[in-house]
């Protein structure tokens, strides 16, 4: 089922993008995840608006209260936040939805990368099987250029230098620092840098690009280049939205700090 | 509390490697054991070891690396040459083993991609087919002779009259190299990727399926066609020649008798089932394997003779060892079965943990 409506339509776009770009993985893999995240573009929009609705939220006056009033109370707590809700019109699942939509899609971009990316015998019988024969001839497709660049798509990736023993993972660390970048330019600013949401975003924020590196590291590189691809077009959404918290990474000026501390109180 | 919010955000970063690596796959399961029959001793390369196996009871004799070394996978059948078994892993390196003892001999590090098909032996020199492109002529020292450049990669077993080496490749082509220098002779466009090796006839004539559903014969002299016949499916078998006979199976599941002469088939039958890998002859009758582990006997004239079921799948057909057939089982609990003619089950190889 999931491979039937997902996987086998999402492995033959790509291909079909492929035969399109003269046969460059590379530029299809680029392009594909282009037009994924350009068709779930809404549902990014739609959670950020939501996100951001539950975040001002948190600012809200009567909000506050009502968090002191039933503190001791979590089902009267419970039902005048839903009172809450529905006065000022926010729906508290705006942002879960969209994320739950595009998760699948995400998943699905993500397996028929790797199926496609076939670089051993079952591996390539597996492929042959989502190609649909009306649309690509496998003939033809077979077997897939996977050089782009310096880089066999269906390897590590490693730029040899005739001056170094050992080759360079350039994509590895490309994929390390625009993860760091996009989560930290990602980020909204906490209005309690101290509360547990905050906490983890900090954790993810710090381990999740050198988890990400290890994979771009050991996975093929055609999976690297898709992180990046990824990362790159999440941080431009996130910029064409206004949304980008370039305070998280930009050094804080000396007059700003007491300012803001103060804000908090 | 700040212990379960760093036990909560650790297991997530579990959960996260785990879901990308693991959608990625692994390796272990990405080819098929490669067996080699000499004399008394079955050689089977598969996973993280090679093994030798006794081919009257399958007890094994010994295996290599004692020890699993992560990434370092074999699946291409090993070869022998003189007090050689050179068989070659996917981190890129040929080994040479003892074939007594299975004590590593020499390396071949010249490579730069995976060793998926098996090499081929003639005349104390070894011609090794890599996935990086490149076919690797080497002396049974392990020094490079020559190399010769494909535009793509090579996954089949070169095949040679003596005179000459033929080559197919992932590119379409099949090549014929001279042997001592690896010099060009000629290219001839078979129109589609080949997975297994050609066949070659004593009348000096190349059958050879590709994954453009079609067998061709190719005059090994100078490349040109003999003949070239289309079929309904894709291949993923390579054509058993006997006397004037092709015997082939599709993933479609058919099976098919066709004549040597210009292809026009003889009889055909369906198995129902994806057929793969090289059937055999043994005792008068054709024995094709299917990829969801069934073992099908024909006769010469296309009656279905037996069939059994193993757990496990199978894509390299059977080898002729002795009395017994020899089945290398892809994902099973055993790796190698023996059959005896009739297809019942003789003995089964295990590895051990």
């Amino acid at each position: 089922m999931w491979d039937a409506l997902i996987i086998t339509p999402f492995v033959n776009a790509l291909l079909f993008i492929y035969n399109l770009v003269g046969q460059n993985f590379g530029l299809a893999i680029i392009l594909f995840t282009l037009l994924i995240r350009l068709i779930t573009h809404p549902l990014m929009v739609k959670q950020i608006k939501g996100a951001k609705a539950m975040q001002e939220l948190q600012k809200n006056e009567k909000w506050l209260k009502i968090q002191e009033k039933y503190k001791n109370d979590r089902e009267k707590l419970a039902q005048e936040q839903m009172a809450l809700y529905r006065e000022l019109g926010i729906n508290p699942f705006a942002s879960c939805l969209p994320t739950l939509i595009q998760f699948p899609i995400i998943i699905g971009l993500y397996q028929s990368l790797i199926i496609a990316l076939a670089s051993t015998p079952i591996e390539l019988l597996n492929l042959i099987r989502h190609i649909y024969p009306a649309l690509l001839k496998v003939e033809a497709l077979i077997p897939l250029n996977s050089q782009f660049l310096w880089m066999d798509l269906g390897l590590p990736e490693r730029l040899a230098l005739p001056f170094l023993p050992v080759g360079i993972p350039i994509l590895a660390i490309v994929v390390t620092v625009t993860t760091y970048l996009q989560g930290k330019l990602m980020t909204p600013p906490s209005a309690n840098p101290k509360d547990q949401s905050a906490m983890f975003s900090n954790m993810m924020n710090l381990y999740m690009p050198f988890l990400m590196g290890y994979l771009a590291l050991t996975l093929a590189s055609g999976l690297a280049l898709y992180f990046v691809v990824s990362n790159l077009i999440g941080i431009l959404q996130y910029a064409m939205l206004g949304q980008l918290n370039w305070q998280n990474i930009l050094p804080k000026r000396a007059s700003e700090k007491p300012s803001k501390a103060g804000a908090k109180k | 509390m700040r212990r379960w919010s760093k036990i909560f955000w650790f297991a997530s970063m579990v959960l996260i490697a785990s879901l990308l690596g693991g959608c990625a796959g692994t390796l272990a399961s990405s080819s098929w054991p490669g067996v080699t029959v000499v004399d008394e001793t079955a050689y089977v390369a598969y996973g993280n070891h090679v093994f030798a196996i006794r081919t009257s009871d399958g007890s094994m004799i010994w295996r290599f690396p004692e020890k699993a070394e992560g990434q370092r996978l074999f699946f291409a059948a090993p070869a022998i040459a003189d007090g050689h078994l050179v068989v070659g892993d996917y981190l890129a390196v040929l080994h040479s083993l003892d074939p007594q003892t299975g004590q590593e001999q020499w390396t071949f590090t010249g490579a730069q991609g995976r060793w998926i098909a098996s090499p081929l032996v003639l005349d104390s020199r070894i011609y090794a087919p890599n996935a990086d492109h490149h076919l690797y002529a080497l002396d049974l020292q392990g020094n490079l002779l020559w190399k010769f450049q494909a535009s793509k990669a090579l996954w089949s077993q070169p095949v040679s009259d003596g005179r000459r080496i033929y080559q197919a490749s992932m590119d379409h082509f099949l090549y014929a190299l001279d042997p001592s220098s690896g010099q060009k002779i000629w290219a001839r466009d078979l129109g589609g990727a080949v997975i297994y090796s050609p066949v070659l006839s004593e009348e000096g004539v190349i059958y050879v399926s590709t994954l453009a559903r079609n067998v061709l014969a190719i005059r090994a002299e100078d490349g040109s066609v003999v003949w070239q016949k289309a079929f309904e499916h894709n291949f993923w078998s390579q054509p058993l020649l006997h006397g004037d006979r092709l015997y082939l199976g599709d993933l479609g599941g058919k099976v098919y008798a066709i004549s040597t002469q210009d292809g026009a088939v003889i009889w055909e039958n369906t198995v129902g089932e994806p057929l793969t890998g090289a059937p055999t002859w043994m005792d008068g009758q054709i024995v094709f394997t299917t990829e969801n582990g069934k073992v099908v006997a024909y006769s010469e004239t296309g009656e279905q003779k037996w069939t059994v079921t193993l757990e496990g799948k199978l894509y390299n057909g059977p080898v002729v060892a002795n009395d017994h057939l020899l089945v290398g089982i892809t994902q099973g609990k055993v790796l190698v079965q023996a059959l005896t003619s009739g297809g019942q089950q003789a003995w089964a190889f295990e590895p051990p943990k």
